[in-house]
């Protein structure tokens, strides 16, 4: 009995001080984001000291040239954007995962291989050709462009993980579905896409985050700061030069603050998620 | 009620032929057991008979009209699957409903007959359960309630019992027998168990290497198999298949020799049945007792014997592994097939 | 009247205005403000509205050469002068000669927006550095009086001068008073000359000596100055918005080096209003642009942006002649050089920081630094490769095509397609959406790519050059193999990176999910959702903080170590500490997804196994190692293939972290790759062709991969 107490109570302590390594560096942007300087400061304390939200007032409340609210109209961007890519890049996902899981077709096999061999050339490199092909489309500047270019470039791993989940819902089910009467369509929105759950939910954070969070394409291409999206907006308190360590901290807890709030409410389903294609074995 | 007729039905995966050429026709009100070792193509006839398989050449004929294009949910069939099937993220009242959702069925009308099925089956206090706050039993009645509910004209099960225990198989079985005597539908049912296709069939059609092997009533397939595999695989335990040639009025086979009967000459195999066969001190065929399955008062012995293998029955007495024993058949007992065992060439009277 | 006449023109040309002009900038704060009020004045005097864009400074630049040739960019865009050059041979720039009145602006600001016998733009503001003295310290005018004065100035901890040594914007006049010409005889930069190392030594014996700090960030100068801690900062005029008003100083010319008696020379920078060569209304632009530069829109760029204006007539403005700062900066200016706007000049910056990192930091002799830059030198600008014919290059591949195509139609044998595909109608119709986009957005750029790396791209210009850059990527032609620029090297530290980050992945993640299995902890979902915390925070804002807290001066870890006892660790000078540093970065990121694929593999493992084996006598450890480590294989190696792939490519923590210091050690293979695409003269096929070869490496891995984990399951 006392054996286990002790183990336990070493269990919390060791568990406790990785907690704190791992929370520490965010304490710092709370901290940086609500002391009053622009700087860092030599300090081991990752609380802050003096508490102002005026870095917040700044980020919040910044505005353009016509007076217009930045930050109001960059956050819609942004929601815009990365909901537009979910939707977009799962739906678009869904289907491809869901025959290449079940269907025997030409191709299907090299397909799988080239979704995956995409992922292994750097994005960034992709820039180039990408910037012409989108003017040649004529969604330079474009909000659409920017959804198209976030939803297939995700697809690869979006496709792979619910092409996994897929293989582990039992044909049967699907087949006792025809046999009740459902059409091929039927089946797949009745039976496997509840089933798929988890996976779904998973993919859809994947895809938000991913879209929530980048700025490299959406600073290349986009060319209004109204319809810049948060992290391109951030950026300039980032500077080569010169960081706007407070404005960066609150801006990027800002930002953050929504995706976390999402990943907590589907963390959940990250276990079964994730693991249940790899696990069926 | 509805006939099925299958005309040289033909199947296969890659360069694998899983059903060569089958000729099968089922009548109305009928109940069908297709029975047959695994991967005979018995599973994979039905699923054709369903429409979730298209066959490769052949047709299939439900009431009279060739269903070969149409898709399962205009077949007018319903299935019980092995695993059951029972969609996990539904209660077991959607589960039940989701087929007469499907076609669009009066909610009044889907809750009667969702009310009748559960009163059938005794689903009453589980209607709101998920199937995984089911037990092995509750879910094998919902997966069988699911089909009840949309009264096809033709019920197919693949192996719906294998998955049960001993105890609950031959309830589901009198159940089974029951439904079908209640609701008078064509049912089909595929097994591996020779057991079941005794006990629930009207006819069985036995498969073997994706060919059917015979059709016919229960005990008339055991009591004249048309070759060596039915033979074998009916019957528990199976028949004693041993080698022999014919010389004069005695079959000689290695160690034994038996009677003659019938007019088939040459090498042939006799069948005798361990049911046919009596353990005791003297008999044609003589061997070691090499492992006993006692039933109770009766039982039967296995003898290695110098042609094989052979099992028979005793009475009481006490019979001991190691033991050298004879056999004595119990009358007109010998089946005689031809020495492939493609054919049988007698069968006792 | 000057300003009357204009509006006339204006009016004249095009009455109805059409589309707005777009005008993009780097500005921030001030000087944002000032160019917003001057864009409404024009608009009001003109009737031409003119829409801004503010874009991060460092990202200006490539989005002004990617936007402006595809016609999405600004009509006038602000921009210092050192790359006209480049813009001009992109073509992105228009001449403002004919509007141009030079006598108009300080002479040197004119001359820095000259190129071949044409005016680019129209010059704003100018930038120099100049040397920034606390009140009631002498000011010193030579080096020689520079140190007598210093060593009463500094103590432990506090300074005489500071200045950001290790940028050679900043040593750049140091090194010309010292003699040092950029420029060989033949034009070409040139890095081994006694300039070099006798103005690298000077420095370095001040910093040996402690009269200044090591290791200097702008952060760091502000502070010390600010705190009094440094008497005399050299800096530009942005320096003067971050004194804090307590802090008395005058600003001077930097001193005349000793030595040779000649002045330090500081760069001069100029800010200008250049007109886009694709521009729909160039009257317009050509006015804007030009109406930025003079008058009023200067005198609101001085006061309210602190602006030092190229405008002559401004200094004669009341408000701006009252600018104590303003007339000293002009003073200053008078011996500065303009930064040359020639490609060359491009080309210098990235030697000579390493040079100067290398001697400041890494303790290499100065006499030395100076072959060092040349070699980075050489390594960076390599010749254009010749060019060839692609014809050979065709054929081979369209042979290689129709032998595909063959073998295909040989292998499909003679099964029908119906056959061999029933589904493939149904199939091909839930895939067509995706694969169409995937083609368009993915495939297609993948393929350019791949064929870019085929050619050599030079100011838009793209020639066919066959395998050269392949060529001189892998014989390592230029540097050699044990050097960062290296290919061979890059790939070691690459491997390294990706291995460390895989092996602590998941080492750490299946210790924590071990951990958190303990049936009997009770605040196992707490832990679990905080632990899960880095990978729900944005990758650049913790990379950008982790950057931060291993600051040498300002950052929490060396304050950590403090309290420990330990002398702080300069994490960037090192390879080792700088690789540790991206490597704990990454880790601290990437442990929680390995964390979340092992608690769900390890719940997929049946406890009665574990009975079982307890039964059998194993103990804790021989379990883990039978029962729990081969059943979680199958889980844990498809993550740590997708994770190494990920790792590999892993370019946001590397170039936000270490940027690849100390002189490009830590860079990985695709950093490295993004600095020749888009750092190092846009070489895009060089880029390409470093793309093309860690795409090699990634396949064969997965190849191998794909045999292991096959295998096993065989």
């Amino acid at each position: 009995m006392n054996a286990t107490r002790w183990k336990l109570f070493a269990l919390n302590a060791g568990l406790s001080l990785v907690c704190v390594a791992t929370l520490y560096p965010v304490l710092w942007v709370v901290k940086l984001a609500l002391s009053p300087t622009q700087t860092l400061s030599m300090s081991a304390n990752p609380f802050p000291e003096a508490i102002t939200f005026e870095h917040f007032r700044d980020v919040l409340g910044s505005t353009d040239a016509q007076g217009r609210w930045l930050f109001g109209r960059q956050l819609l961007s942004s929601l815009v954007v990365s909901g537009a890519t979910t939707v977009v890049g799962l739906s678009l996902a869904v289907t491809a995962a869901y025959a290449l899981s079940r269907f025997r077709f030409p191709g299907k096999d090299s397909g799988m291989q080239l979704l995956l061999v995409t992922q292994m050339f750097p994005a960034t490199l992709m820039l180039v050709p990408l910037y012409s092909l989108l003017q040649l489309l004529g969604l330079l500047d474009s909000i659409g462009g920017l959804v198209l270019v976030y939803a297939t470039s995700s697809l690869p791993f979006c496709v792979w993980m619910l092409k996994g989940y897929f293989d582990t819902i039992p044909r049967e089910l699907e087949e006792a579905a025809l046999m009740d009467g459902a059409s091929h369509w039927q089946v797949f929105v009745k039976i496997v896409l509840p089933l798929a759950r988890p996976a779904l939910a998973v993919t859809a954070l994947f895809s938000f985050m991913q879209a929530w969070n980048e700025f490299i394409l959406a600073a290349t291409l986009l060319n209004d700061a109204t319809r810049f999206t948060l992290p391109v907006a951030l950026q300039r308190y980032v500077g080569e030069y010169k960081t706007e360590w407070g404005h960066f901290a609150a801006g990027a807890l800002l930002i953050s603050a929504p995706v976390m709030a999402l990943f907590f409410a589907l963390q959940r389903f990250l276990v079964g998620g994730l693991t249940a294609g790899a696990v069926k074995g | 009620m509805s006939d099925v007729r299958l005309v040289g039905i033909k199947k296969s995966f890659g360069d694998n032929a899983i059903v060569k050429g089958v000729d099968l026709e089922v009548k109305a009100g009928e109940f069908l057991v297709m029975v047959g070792p695994s991967g005979c193509g018995k599973t994979t006839l039905l699923r054709i008979i369903a429409g979730l398989e298209s066959a490769d050449s052949g047709d299939v004929v439900l009431s009279g009209q060739r269903m070969n294009d149409v898709p399962p949910r205009e077949r007018d069939v319903g299935m019980v699957f092995q695993s059951y099937a029972l969609y996990p993220h539904m209660t077991v009242r959607e589960n039940l409903a989701f087929g007469l959702e499907l076609r669009k069925l009066p909610r009044a009308d889907i809750d009667a007959r969702v009310a009748e099925a559960a009163r059938m089956l005794e689903l009453g206090p589980l209607l709101d359960r998920k199937p995984k706050a089911l037990s092995g039993g509750q879910r094998q009645r919902v997966a069988m309630g699911r089909v009840i509910v949309r009264r096809p004209k033709l019920f197919l099960f693949d192996e719906p019992l294998s998955n049960l225990d001993t105890a609950l198989r031959v309830q589901m079985r009198g159940e089974l027998a029951r439904l079908h005597r209640q609701l008078g539908v064509t049912m089909i049912y595929v097994t591996h168990d020779q057991v079941e296709a005794m006990t629930l069939a009207s006819r069985v059609a036995v498969f073997n290497k994706g060919v059917l092997q015979q059709l016919g009533a229960p005990l008339e397939l055991y009591h004249r198999p048309q070759n060596a595999f039915v033979a074998q695989f009916l019957g528990s335990p199976s028949m004693n298949l041993l080698d022999v040639r014919r010389e004069g009025a005695q079959f000689i086979g290695a160690g034994f020799t038996l009677n003659a009967v019938g007019d088939a000459t040459g090498d042939v195999k006799v069948g005798l049945r361990p049911q046919d066969l009596r353990v005791s001190a003297e008999g044609p065929i003589r061997g070691e007792v090499e492992a006993v399955e006692r039933l109770g008062f009766d039982g039967y012995a296995f003898l290695k014997t110098a042609a094989g293998p052979v099992a028979a029955r005793f009475e009481g007495g006490d019979v001991q592994v190691g033991q050298s024993v004879a056999v004595q058949p119990t009358g007109d007992v010998v089946h005689v097939f031809t020495a492939d065992g493609a054919r049988a060439l007698r069968h006792p009277a | 009247m000057t300003s009357f006449a204009r509006v006339l023109v204006l009016l004249l040309a095009n009455v109805a205005a059409a589309a707005p002009l777009k005008l993009w900038h780097g500005y921030r704060g001030g000087e944002e403000e000032a160019i917003e009020r001057i864009a409404k004045q024009f608009t009001k005097e003109t009737g031409v509205e003119v829409e801004l864009l503010a874009v991060p400074y460092d990202a200006l630049s490539s989005k002004l050469t990617s936007a402006i040739p595809h016609d999405a960019g600004p009509d006038v865009f602000i921009f210092a002068h050192e790359r006209l050059r480049q813009f001009h041979r992109m073509k992105i720039v228009a001449p403002s000669t004919t509007s141009l009145d030079a006598s108009k602006y300080l002479a040197p600001s004119v001359t820095a927006l000259k190129l071949d016998d044409e005016f680019y733009g129209y010059p704003l503001s100018i930038k120099c550095l100049a040397l920034f003295v606390r009140e009631g310290i002498a000011v010193p005018t030579s080096t020689d009086e520079l140190e007598r004065t210093l060593p009463s100035l500094s103590a432990p901890n506090t300074f005489g001068i500071a200045w950001e040594a290790g940028d050679f914007y900043f040593h750049a006049p140091i090194f010309m008073g010292f003699g040092g010409e950029l420029f060989g005889p033949d034009g070409r930069a040139q890095f081994d000359t006694p300039a070099m190392s006798r103005s690298l030594s000077w420095v370095k014996s001040l910093q040996d000596r402690q009269l200044m700090p090591q290791e200097v960030s702008g952060a760091l100068v502000k502070t010390l100055f600010n705190d009094r801690r440094a008497a005399m900062v050299i800096s530009g005029p942005w320096f003067a918005g971050e004194i804090e008003p307590s802090v008395q100083y005058s600003v001077h010319p930097l001193p005349t080096v000793s030595e040779t008696g000649r002045p330090m020379s500081p760069f001069l920078g100029v800010e200008a209003a250049f007109v886009s060569s694709r521009t729909t209304q160039p009257q317009h632009a050509q006015a804007l642009a030009k109406y930025l530069s003079l008058g009023p829109a200067t005198v609101t760029r001085v006061t309210l942006g602190r602006q030092i204006p190229a405008e002559l007539a401004a200094y004669d403005d009341p408000a701006v002649a009252a600018d104590s700062l303003v007339s000293a900066f002009r003073t200053v200016a008078q011996n500065a050089t303009p930064t040359p706007n020639t490609l060359e000049m491009a080309r210098v910056w990235e030697p000579m920081k390493l040079a100067l990192k290398a001697v400041l930091q890494g303790g290499v002799p100065p006499a030395e630094a100076g072959a060092l830059a040349d070699r980075r030198y050489r390594a960076l600008n390599r010749d254009a490769p010749p060019e060839t014919s692609p014809l050979p290059w065709l054929i081979a591949l369209s042979l290689g095509a129709i032998g595909f195509i063959a073998w295909r139609r040989r292998k499909s044998g003679n099964t029908t397609f119906a056959k061999r595909y029933p589904e493939a109608r149904r199939g091909l119709a839930y895939v067509a959406p995706a694969a169409l986009g995937l083609l368009v957005l993915v495939v297609v750029p993948f393929v350019i790519g791949l064929s870019l790396s085929l050619f050599h791209h030079d100011a838009g210009e793209y020639t066919f050059v066959g395998a050269a850059n392949f060529v001189d990527i892998l014989t390592s032609r230029g540097y050699r193999i044990t050097e960062p620029l290296s290919f061979y090297f890059t790939l070691v530290v690459t491997l390294l990176w990706t291995a460390a980050n895989v092996v602590l992945h998941v080492g750490i993640g299946l210790f924590l999910a071990i951990l958190l299995k303990e049936p009997l902890l009770k605040l196992r979902g707490v832990y679990r959702v905080l632990l899960i915390v880095p990978w729900a925070v944005p990758n650049y804002i913790t990379a950008l903080m982790w950057k931060g807290m291993f600051h040498r001066q300002f950052g929490a870890i060396n304050a950590i170590l403090g309290e420990l006892g330990i002398e702080p660790v300069s994490w960037f000078t090192q390879w080792s500490t700088a690789f540790a540093a991206n490597v704990i970065t990454n880790t601290w990121l990437g442990f929680p997804f390995m964390m979340v694929v092992s608690l769900g593999a390890l719940q997929s493992i049946p406890a009665d196994l574990y009975e079982a084996a307890e039964v059998d006598g194993a103990s804790k450890w021989t379990q883990f190692r039978r029962i729990t480590l081969p059943l979680l294989r199958p889980a844990l190696l498809p993550a740590m293939i997708l994770g190494s792939v990920w790792t590999f490519n892993m370019f946001n923590i590397i170039w936000l972290v270490s940027g690849g210091e100390p002189g490009g050690g830590t860079d990985i293979l695709v950093s490295e790759a993004f600095r020749w695409a888009f750092q190092r003269n846009e070489q895009y096929g060089f880029a390409a062709a470093y793309s093309v070869l860690i795409f090699c490496v990634l396949f064969v891995w997965s190849q191998l991969t794909k045999r292991i984990s096959g295998e096993e399951s065989s």
